[in-house]
C-alpha cells in the first residue's frame, strides 16, 4: 500500500507541473495587463511601466516561470496584484468556507442520493424509483443560481428560518441553505449512479446465492449489494468533492460566502495571475489527491482488489 | 486490514484540513493581515450601520486605490485638507482656510488644530498613539505620495506643483512646492495658476497620513493596517465578506450642539455581489442601505423614503478612434452615428428611465455645462442618411462595436446595434473583459469601443482637458485619439484661468467643438441613487456620487 502511495505521489509530479505550466502560459498570453488595471482608467504611462517593473512582468517569462516554480517548492506563491496578501494566505484565509461548504454539501447529497438509489433500485419500477428518479432528473437539471434564489427567498424572506446570507459571526446556520442548494445536484448524481450500480448488482449469482442460504432481505441488499455497488459512487463523491473544495462561484456568489471559487473569479477578472497560479496549483493538488483517496478505497469495498 | 487502512487514511485527512484551518489563523496572527484578535467593540451593537456592498475593495491604503469599492471605506478612515459640499464647491476640512498669493500659484493652508491620527487599529495600539496632526505630516505625506518609488497610480494629478519633475527625476529628495511654514500652516507652491488645484487636493489619495505607521507596516501591510484621522477607525477585514469599522472616540469634528461625532458606533460593509440578494437582505432588514438597486425592483426602492436620486458627474459614450479608418478625418460619419440613435428610448427602454440623454461631453451641473450649445444631437434619421452619404457610404457601413462584458453595455449595445440598422448602420458586436478592452484602447488598436467616465473631482478640466486633450491621447485618457489644435488652446488656458466666469465661457467653446467634432458617440450622463432604510437619518447623497458619502453625521433613529 505505501509503496502504491508513493508510486502515485510520484506520479501526480509531472500532472501537476504540467498543469501550472499550462496556467503559467495562459496568464501570459491572455490580452490585459495587471499594472495597467491597478492604476485604473485612467493612467500615467510611466506609472504603469514602474507597476510593471515591480510586478516582475517586464522579465521573459521564461525567467518569470522558473522564479515562480523556484518560490512555489518552498510555498511562496508571490503576493496578489490587487491587495499585496500572500496568496498562500489568500487562500487559506476562503479554506475553512469552503472546507465547510463542501463536507456539509457532501453529506447531504450522500444521505439524500445513496438511499434514493438503493430504494429505486430494489423498488424498480414502481412510484417510489419514478418518484426518485424525477428527483433526480430535476436536481441534476434546475441550475444552481435557480434554486439558489428559491431557496433564499422560501426560508429567509416567506418562512424566516435562516437569518440571511453571508457568514454573519460565523455560526453554521448560514451554511444550512448553501450546503443543501450545492447538495442537491451531486445527490442527485449519486442516487442515479447508486441505481444503476445496484441493479447491475443484485442480478450477481452472488446476490442470488445470499438469497438462497435465506439471508434476510436487508442483509442482502445493505452488506453484499450496496458495498459491491458502491464503487463508481465513491469515485463519483471523491470526484465531487474535490470540485467542491476547489470553490462554487454561483453558490458562493449568490449566499455570499468568501470561498475559494469567488477568489479565483475575482483574480481571474482582475488579471491577478499570482491567485490565479496560486488556486490552479491547488486545485490540481486536491484533484490528485482526491483520485488517490478514492482509489484506496476500493480495497474496502471489494476486497479482490489489492494494491500490494 | 483495508478497512482499517482506510478509515485511518480518512482520519488523516480530516486532521489535515484541520491543520489548514488552524494554520489559517495562526498566518493571520503572524501577518496580522486579516484581523485583530481581539473582537472590535463596534460588532454586537445596535448603533452600527450595516450596508451591503458589490464587490471586495482591492486596497485600502488611499495612495494606492483607485477604485469606488475601496474609496468609500477611504472616506471613513481618512481626510484631506479639503472637501467638497453637497453642490461640489471645495469646502474646508482638515484646513480650516487658505490663502491664495495674486499670481494663483501659492497656496497657504492654515490646519485645523485638535486633529488626531486614530489610536488603534486593527484593536491593536498604532505607533503613532494618536498623536495630533501637525504640518510636518503633510510635508512628510505629500513627500511619500509623490516620491517616485512609490509609484502611486495618482501621485502625477500634482505634477504642476514646483519640483514635481526634479523630484521624480531623483535629482532631489524632497519636493520643493511643500514646506511648512509653522506647526499649523501649510504652503504648496505650484508651477502654473492651476484653476482646480483645490479639487484635486479633494480627492482621497492626497489623505494626510501616520509617518510612523506607514513605516511600520510599509506599502505591503499598510492596506491591512489604515489609521488616518476620519471619524471611523479600521477594525477588521475578512476578505469577500466584510469590512468593520468602528467610531473615532477621539474625532476632531462636534455637531452644532456640540455633540461629540459620528454619532454611529460603527459601520459594517458585506460584500453582497449578487443584486437580487442585496436587494433581499435590505427587505429583510438586515442591512440598513445597499449599493445598488437591480433593475427589477427600481420601481419599488423609488416609492421608499430613503431613496435618493441625482444626476452624476459622469458620461456614457463609445469611442471612435480618430486615428483609424474610417472615422479619421470623418467628422460627417461621426455625425451620422449621433444623429441616429435615440437616445430618450434607450434610457426609458433599456435603462428604466435611470439616466439623462447626452448630447455632448460636459454631464448636468459641472461649470460649463450648457444644454444650448449646438449641435444639439437629436434624433433625426433622415439627417444621419444625409450625413452618411456625406461621408461616402451611400450605401450603408458595417462597423464591429467592442464593450466590455457586463448585462448592461450588452442590452445598451443590442439596443444601440437596431437603431443604428435604420440609417444603414450594420453594426456587430463583440465583448471582451474590461482589462482587455483598455489593452487595446491604449494602444488604438479598436476603431468603435465603448468607456465611460466618472469625474476624479468635478471640475470641467476633469472631462474636457482629460478625455480629449491631445496631450493625453492613450492611456491618460483620450482614448479616441483626438487632436484639435483649439481645443487644445482652450482647455489648455481654462487649466490656468482663475476667473470663474473667463473659464466658464472658455469650456463652453471647447465643448462646442467637441460636439461639432463628435469623437464619441454620446450616449447618457449617469444618474446615481441611495437607498436607506427609512430609519437612517441625515444621509444625504453627496455631489460626486454616493460612494463619496462620508458618515460623519448619519443617525439610526430604529
Amino acid at each position: 500500500m505505501l509503496n502504491y502511495i508513493i508510486r502515485r505521489l510520484i506520479g501526480a509530479v509531472p500532472v501537476i507541473l504540467g498543469v501550472v505550466a499550462v496556467v503559467f502560459i495562459l496568464t501570459t498570453i491572455v490580452p490585459g495587463d495587471p499594472a495597467r488595471l491597478m492604476v485604473g482608467q485612467r493612467g500615467n504611462p510611466e506609472t504603469i511601466a514602474k507597476i510593471r517593473h515591480e510586478m516582475g512582468l517586464d522579465r521573459p517569462v521564461m525567467v518569470q516561470f522558473v522564479d515562480f516554480m523556484k518560490d512555489a517548492l518552498t510555498f511562496n506563491l508571490g503576493r496578489s496584484y490587487r491587495n499585496n496578501m500572500p496568496v498562500v494566505q489568500a487562500i487559506l484565509t476562503r479554506l475553512p468556507v469552503t472546507i465547510k461548504l463542501a463536507i456539509f454539501s457532501m453529506i447531504i447529497a450522500v444521505i439524500i442520493g445513496v438511499p434514493l438509489g438503493i430504494i429505486s433500485a430494489v423498488k424498480r419500477y414502481t412510484w417510489m424509483d419514478y418518484s426518485a428518479m424525477i428527483f433526480a432528473i430535476l436536481g441534476i437539471s434546475a441550475p444552481v443560481f435557480w434554486v439558489g434564489l428559491l431557496a433564499v427567498v422560501l426560508f429567509c424572506k416567506v418562512l424566516g428560518w435562516i437569518p440571511g446570507t453571508g457568514l454573519g459571526n460565523g455560526e453554521l446556520i448560514y451554511y444550512v441553505l448553501p450546503s443543501i442548494v450545492l447538495g442537491v445536484r451531486p445527490g442527485a448524481l449519486i442516487a442515479r449512479l447508486t441505481r444503476s450500480s445496484m441493479l447491475e448488482t443484485i442480478r450477481q449469482d452472488y446476490i442470488r446465492t445470499a438469497r438462497a442460504k435465506g439471508l434476510a432481505e436487508s442483509i442482502v441488499i445493505m452488506k453484499h449489494a450496496l458495498r459491491n455497488a458502491m464503487i463508481p459512487v465513491v469515485t463519483v463523491i471523491g470526484i465531487e468533492t474535490a470540485n467542491l473544495l476547489s470553490g462554487v462561484v454561483v453558490t458562493e456568489q449568490i449566499f455570499s460566502m468568501p470561498g475559494l471559487g469567488r477568489l479565483s473569479v475575482e483574480a481571474l477578472l482582475n488579471r491577478d495571475f499570482p491567485v490565479i497560479r496560486g488556486t490552479v496549483l491547488f486545485m490540481a493538488l486536491l484533484f490528485v489527491l482526491a483520485n488517490i483517496i478514492v482509489d484506496l478505497s476500493y480495497p474496502f469495498f471489494d476486497p479482490r482488489i489489492k494494491y500490494d | 486490514m483495508h478497512r482499517k487502512k482506510f478509515v485511518l487514511l480518512i482520519a488523516l485527512l480530516f486532521a489535515v484540513t484541520t491543520l489548514a484551518g488552524c494554520g489559517q489563523k495562526a498566518a493571520r496572527q503572524r501577518g496580522g493581515e486579516q484581523q485583530s484578535p481581539q473582537q472590535p467593540s463596534a460588532e454586537g451593537s445596535e448603533n452600527i450601520l450595516r450596508m451591503a456592498i458589490m464587490a471586495n475593495p482591492r486596497n485600502l491604503d488611499p495612495v494606492f486605490a483607485t477604485d469606488t469599492s475601496s474609496s468609500r471605506i477611504i472616506y471613513q478612515i481618512f481626510e484631506t485638507l479639503v472637501d467638497y459640499d453637497k453642490d461640489g464647491n471645495v469646502q474646508p476640512l482638515l484646513a480650516e482656510s487658505w490663502d491664495v498669493s495674486p499670481d494663483k500659484k501659492t497656496y497657504t493652508f492654515h490646519l485645523r488644530k485638535g486633529v488626531h491620527f486614530h489610536k488603534t487599529v486593527a484593536g491593536e495600539p498604532t505607533t503613532n498613539g494618536g498623536r495630533e496632526v501637525t504640518a510636518d505630516d503633510w510635508v512628510w505625506t505629500f513627500n511619500y505620495i509623490l516620491n517616485p518609488d512609490t509609484n502611486s497610480p495618482r501621485a502625477y494629478f500634482l505634477d504642476m506643483i514646483k519640483g514635481y519633475k526634479d523630484y521624480q527625476d531623483k535629482k532631489t529628495d524632497h519636493i520643493a512646492g511643500i514646506s511648512k511654514v509653522d506647526d499649523y500652516t501649510l504652503k504648496i507652491e505650484i508651477d502654473y495658476p492651476f484653476a482646480p488645484f483645490l479639487s484635486v487636493l479633494a480627492c482621497n489619495t492626497f489623505s494626510v497620513l501616520p509617518r510612523e505607521d506607514v513605516e511600520k507596516y510599509g506599502k505591503e501591510q499598510f492596506n491591512f493596517h489604515p489609521v488616518g484621522t476620519g471619524p471611523f477607525k479600521f477594525e477588521k477585514w475578512i476578505q469577500d465578506d466584510k469590512i468593520v469599522l468602528s467610531r473615532n472616540d477621539n474625532y476632531w469634528q462636534k455637531d452644532k450642539n456640540g455633540n461629540q461625532l459620528p454619532y454611529l458606533d460603527g459601520l459594517e460593509f458585506r460584500v453582497i455581489t449578487d443584486l437580487a440578494m442585496e436587494w433581499t437582505e435590505f427587505e429583510l432588514g438586515n442591512v440598513d442601505q445597499i449599493e445598488e438597486v437591480a433593475d427589477p425592483y427600481y420601481a419599488e426602492a423609488k416609492a421608499k423614503k430613503g431613496f435618493q436620486e441625482t444626476a452624476e458627474p459622469a458620461t456614457y459614450f463609445y469611442c471612435f478612434n480618430l486615428q483609424k479608418p474610417p472615422f479619421k478625418d470623418n467628422k460627417a460619419l461621426r455625425q451620422a452615428f449621433n444623429y441616429a440613435i435615440d437616445r430618450k428610448a434607450l434610457i426609458d427602454i433599456v435603462r428604466n428611465g435611470r439616466a439623462l440623454p447626452a448630447t455632448g461631453v460636459l454631464p448636468p451641473g459641472i461649470m460649463g455645462y450648457d444644454e444650448n450649445i449646438q449641435p444639439k444631437y437629436t434624433y433625426d434619421l433622415e439627417k444621419a442618411k444625409a450625413l452618411l452619404k456625406e461621408a461616402g457610404y451611400p450605401d450603408g457601413i458595417k462597423v464591429e462595436l467592442v464593450y466590455n462584458t457586463s448585462d448592461t453595455h450588452k442590452s445598451i449595445a443590442e439596443a444601440l446595434q437596431a437603431q443604428l440598422k435604420n440609417a444603414g448602420i450594420d453594426v456587430s458586436l463583440k465583448n471582451i473583459d474590461w482589462s482587455a478592452l483598455l489593452d487595446a484602447a491604449d494602444k488604438m488598436e479598436i476603431p468603435f469601443f465603448r468607456m465611460g467616465w466618472t469625474a476624479d473631482y468635478p471640475d470641467p478640466d476633469n472631462f474636457l482637458y482629460v478625455l480629449l486633450n491631445s496631450a493625453n491621447i492613450g492611456a491618460r485618457g483620450n482614448y479616441s485619439g483626438f487632436n484639435n489644435k483649439k481645443f487644445d488652446e482652450l482647455t489648455n488656458q481654462a487649466r490656468i484661468e482663475i476667473d470663474q466666469a473667463k473659464r466658464t465661457e472658455l469650456y463652453k467653446q471647447a465643448e462646442a467643438i467637441a460636439r461639432e467634432e463628435a469623437p464619441w458617440l454620446f450616449i447618457y450622463h449617469y444618474t446615481d441613487h441611495m437607498l436607506v432604510q427609512d430609519y437612517v437619518k441625515n444621509a444625504v447623497k453627496p455631489f460626486m456620487g454616493e460612494y463619496t458619502m462620508k458618515y460623519t453625521q448619519v443617525k439610526l433613529e430604529k
